[in-house]
């Protein structure tokens, strides 16, 4: 297929989803509609912690702290000085943010850049490690941001976290970031530098004496991804209307690193498609953590037996599919034709 | 005195051969262990020399101190006349020196081709955001990456395989694959080590003729490491035998097998009284 059709295909692709998100927007449930968002945004941690685990094979831990660096970075950003002001009572905002408001783009940009600083800087030390090492080093790394964000008082202020954030996040926003954060990591990853990391990734020996410098593709592997886990934090955030620290705990790391895994690590198509299912299957299993009646046995809500079910559904993964549910199939438009082709021939 | 004159009176003095390589007493130790001692080699450009020695004679360990995969101990190392002693292995790649791995080192989630394409990504002059972007001059590289490619494929013989998983190649095509990946870095120094290892007596003759062919049309000085003689008496002008780290003797294969010391080390010094 010619480069032309595809990228045609493509951005009829996109058009159409900008028509379903205009109606979504319009008509769809709002239940329904927040839980879409919380996928979207699922999709984009997936897609940009498989740039770094998938496709790099850098195992990191640290994916919530950088969303939390984004969350905060972007909320402090477009949050109107009152909103603020009713935040922090106990110690007052320093001096230039509680005077600052700016546009929810722009806060959202500015969120991922500063998570992305944040990965450069914790990039250039923790990976001269590897392995092991690596993931205990960033798992350190997103508990040093949690506490720290527990302790900032004038900044973050503290464990109460942030409230009444504005809802700016919508469909229009989810989507578009998802869009974008595909787009860039499909085409790095199908590029040179995408090549370069996929080496790394195979034979760290193998690529350095190929001339690749390993130090200086992990970081930027690991600035990218933490980049598009900022705006994704940004985006929450503004979804849930609160942020405290702790909700960026390791727990949240291990969901993401749930969905990667689900979806094939190194597979971009796995990471979208399980990220939206992992919302909805988050919402649809909340019937497990009721109070149950199975065979005369009564059984307590217990929360956290969602979990659960997902740490099965890890196993099983793990057990029966290593490579994910979608192993290696990547959605293409060369992929779409032949199933077309296919059902031709057997009309 | 500029730069350019520099270079000039540098041509004129060595207007036959210009040193590719050159290790001075570079001593390589492990601890208490000494696995090369006193390393000396001046390697004129367009040679094809031999690297043999009994198992464990330190022969990968010289390659790996050429490309600091491990840093030497002692001693001098130039390549062109620039220190690389203290460089880091990806720059001294980029220099011009390439190699092969004795236990083949290939990416084998990938396929022939991308092995190779990803050769050239050390080369690679756009940037991530003229990448990700694809502007023309990252369009432009790209095109001429894969069309390298396809001449290196063609230049071993595996153009036929070209989409196939590098894992899945027999053992002799994935010796001469690592030859084209490691071509694909534009080398001026190859590194071989054990090429031969695995292949049948055809394919070693037909690596025999590989070898020579890419050395004359690539412009290539060669290190070879081989057990297997057929491929050393053959192809090299010269022979440096290792025992134990220690270079034991040097020159023409007729004067190496003639050596007693290399007759001593290859096969013991249990008949000398006999």
């Amino acid at each position: 297929m010619k480069r032309r059709t595809k990228v045609l295909l493509s951005l009829t692709l996109i058009i159409a989803i900008y028509v379903f998100v205009y109606f979504s927007e319009l008509y769809m449930d709002p239940f329904i509609k927040r839980i879409l968002n919380t996928g979207l945004i699922y999709a984009i941690l997936g897609v940009s912690l498989n740039l770094i685990n998938g496709f790099t094979g850098q195992f990191s831990l640290g994916h919530a702290g950088f969303m939390a660096i984004g969350a905060y970075a972007s909320a402090l950003l477009y949050m109107s000085p009152e909103t603020k002001m009713s935040n922090f009572f106990m110690i007052p905002l320093i001096s230039p943010l509680d005077r600052i408001q700016i546009p929810f783009f722009w806060a959202i940009i500015i969120g991922g850049l500063m998570a992305a600083g944040a990965g450069f800087i914790v990039g250039a030390p923790c990976l001269r490690v590897r392995g092991d090492y690596l993931a205990i080093v960033t798992y350190g790394f997103s508990e040093i941001i949690r506490s720290l964000f527990n302790n900032l008082q004038n900044i973050t202020n503290g464990p109460l976290g942030l409230k009444g954030l504005p809802t700016y996040t919508n469909l229009w926003w989810t989507v578009s970031w998802t869009i974008i954060t595909v787009i860039v990591i499909k085409r790095i990853v199908d590029s040179s530098y995408g090549r370069a990391l996929k080496a790394i990734r195979d034979d760290e020996i193998a690529a350095e004496n190929l001339g690749i410098n390993l130090f200086k593709h992990k970081v930027l592997a690991f600035v990218v991804g933490s980049f598009f886990a900022g705006i994704a934090g940004g985006l929450l955030g503004s979804l849930l209307m609160t942020i405290d620290p702790n909700s960026f705990s390791i727990l949240f790391t291990y969901q993401i690193i749930m969905i990667i895994l689900l979806g094939g690590l190194g597979n971009i198509t796995g990471s979208v498609v399980v990220g939206i299912g992992f919302a909805f299957l988050m919402e649809w299993l909340r019937f497990v953590e009721m109070p149950m009646n199975i065979f005369g046995i009564e059984i307590p809500g217990i929360l956290g037996m969602r979990m659960l079910i997902f740490s099965i559904l890890l196993m099983v993964t793990i057990l029966f599919f290593r490579q994910g549910i979608f192993g290696k199939v990547e959605f293409s438009w060369e992929g779409v034709a032949k199933l077309f082709q296919k059902k031709k021939v057997k009309e | 005195m500029t730069p350019q004159s520099a270079e000039a009176t540098k041509t004129i003095k060595s207007v036959e051969k210009q040193t590719v390589l050159k290790m001075e007493h570079v001593t390589k130790r492990f601890g208490g262990l000494v696995a090369v001692s006193d390393f000396n080699l001046d390697l004129k450009e367009g040679e094809l020399i031999g690297l043999i020695g009994p198992n464990g004679a330190g022969k990968t360990t010289i390659f790996n101190l050429i490309t600091h995969v491990i840093p030497i101990t002692e001693g001098k190392m130039e390549f062109y006349g620039k220190d690389i002693a203290n460089l880091t292995t990806d720059r001294i790649i980029r220099l011009g020196v390439a190699r092969t791995f004795q236990n083949i080192r290939l990416f084998s989630n990938m396929t022939v081709r991308e092995n190779i394409l990803t050769a050239f990504h050390a080369h690679l002059k756009s940037g991530l955001f003229t990448a990700v972007a694809f502007l023309p001059k990252y369009k432009n590289e790209e095109e001429y990456f894969q069309q390298k490619t396809l001449e290196l494929m063609k230049e071993v013989g595996i153009e036929h395989l070209a989409d196939n998983i590098s894992s899945s190649l027999p053992y002799g095509l994935q010796r001469k694959l690592e030859i084209a990946r490691a071509l694909a870095t534009n080398p001026k120094l190859l590194l071989l080590d054990e090429p031969a290892a695995g292949m049948n007596p055809d394919e070693t003759l037909e690596l025999n003729q590989l070898i020579l062919r890419i050395r004359d049309k690539y412009k290539l000085t060669v290190i070879v490491i081989e057990h297997d003689m057929k491929v050393i008496m053959n192809i090299c002008e010269r022979i440096v035998v290792l025992d134990h780290g220690v270079t034991i003797a040097q020159g023409t294969p007729i004067e190496i097998q003639q050596n007693p010391l290399v007759i001593k080390a290859y096969l013991g010094a249990g008949d000398e009284d006999a």
